[in-house]
């Protein structure tokens, strides 16, 4: 099946159109990268970086 | 003799801009001053407003070329038309931000979608005026972001014809957001409710800060490939600010980069309101619009804030939500300026700049939605 790529159109229900989807999907996109940021925590049980160890490293 | 001379003083006045200035060059002249009187004398914003109100002024001096092809505050205005400073501002933005606050609390991190309503009310608004395109009423809608360099980005894709109006508007409002934000804000809360104490957040080690730019860039990049240069270029200076390890290239961007291109920035914006484009109908509405982006944000982004409290055991101070109108550190600190009226012991500024600089995730997503959605790359 081809999806043709559409536009909203330029009247008044485009611009009611594009605010609850463009609405919508910020707060789902915002809402997916927090739940990323959840995941960080684990990060610090593979190791530990010291703030010393990095700026002696040059 | 005596004609010799006078044609003489004639032909130099000619020389000069005292014959072609008009009432509109003086009424913007007077507009400039009053942003520089806000920055020296209120003390709004004067990184940005002296630069604007300056090169507003010498820009309603006919006579001067500073504006035109070959002035130096014309090719400042192409560094803005050509989308290059915008980048390297978030840059400079990226090496001196922490996101330790945002990555502590991710539940926060909504507010940074809420508080964008805004946008979206001004984009209906625009539409029903009638006087405006779709891809214009978006572009006007982003001044709700207030997030100057997005706004000049997303204009400059959707409607660069508009573009003196829209970075003037979001500009001046992010310097005057002071004044904008705290009725809307007291109007929205209750003492009690402005008045809540937060906990502290958990401790964000430098792994965790390392890998963030990383992570983001790599979303952005995937989601979001309109909005990408900005965000990019923001995780780029965030993550040479992380390693510690080049100091020095954190330093420049932060700082000697970051001041060059400011200086640069407010320049050509306040370039861009010579009398003859500036002053039109369009831009009072626009102007409108902005202001009404502006509220609408700062509204939402509260309401945001106190819908989550309705399923929270631990509740937020809901001031928090209108930080997520992005505009940083200026949406924090009058968060935290308005909480500590109501508390002098409650300092809200670091709890506040996680929906702050997830605002700027907000913005650049709305926006990055927005392109998308009107076919714009």
């Amino acid at each position: 099946m081809n999806i043709l790529p559409m536009t909203v159109p330029d009247t008044l229900e485009g611009a009611y159109v594009l605010s609850i989807v463009d609405f919508f999907l910020s707060i789902v996109i915002i809402w997916a990268i927090s739940l990323v940021l959840y995941l960080f925590p684990f990060l610090n049980k593979l190791g530990n970086v010291t703030d010393e160890s990095l700026k002696s490293g040059h | 003799m005596i004609e010799q001379l006078l044609g003489l003083l004639l032909s130099l006045v000619d020389q000069t801009g005292l014959r072609s200035i008009t009432l509109g060059n003086i009424f913007m002249m007077i507009v400039g001053a009053v942003l520089i009187y806000l920055a020296l004398a209120k003390k709004y914003e004067p990184f940005l407003l002296l630069g604007i109100g300056f090169a507003c002024i010498v820009s309603n001096v006919p006579g001067s070329d500073l504006t035109a092809p070959g002035g130096l505050f014309f090719y400042a205005f192409r560094g803005i038309e050509l989308v290059i400073i915008p980048p390297l501002i978030f840059l400079g933005v990226g090496a001196m931000t922490d996101f330790g606050p945002m990555i502590s609390r991710p539940s926060l991190m909504i507010l940074g979608a809420a508080a964008h309503a805004g946008i979206f009310i001004a984009i209906i608004l625009a539409k029903m005026s009638g006087m405006f395109t779709i891809t214009e009423a978006g572009a006007i809608g982003i001044i709700g972001g207030a997030d100057g360099p997005m706004a000049i980005f997303v204009t400059m894709k959707l409607a660069p014809h508009l573009l003196p109006q829209i970075a003037v508007a979001a500009y001046s409002y992010m310097a005057l957001m002071p004044l904008i934000q705290p009725p809307v804000m007291k109007l929205l809360t209750s003492k009690a409710e402005r008045s809540i104490e937060m906990t502290q957040s958990r401790p964000v080690s430098r792994l965790e800060k390392i890998v963030f730019p990383f992570v983001i860039a790599i979303i952005v990049n995937l989601l979001l490939p309109p909005v990408a240069p900005l965000i990019t270029m923001l995780m780029l200076g965030n993550m040479l600010r992380e390693v510690l390890m080049v100091e020095r290239l954190a330093n420049t961007a932060a700082n000697d980069l970051m001041n060059v291109i400011t200086i640069t920035l407010t320049v050509a914006v306040g370039s861009t309101m010579a009398a003859d484009r500036f002053l039109t109908y369009k831009t009072l509405v626009i102007l409108g619009l902005g202001l009404v982006a502006f509220i609408g944000g700062t509204a939402s982004g509260v309401i945001g804030a106190k819908i989550m409290n309705l399923f929270r055991k631990e509740k937020i101070n809901p001031l928090l939500g209108s930080a997520g109108i992005a505009s940083v550190p200026i949406a924090a600190r009058v968060a935290h300026v308005v909480a500590l009226k109501e508390n002098p012991y409650n300092f809200l500024i670091m709890h506040a700049m996680g929906p702050n600089l997830a605002g700027v995730f907000g913005t650049a997503i709305s926006g990055g939605i927005m392109l998308a959605l009107l076919g714009v790359k």
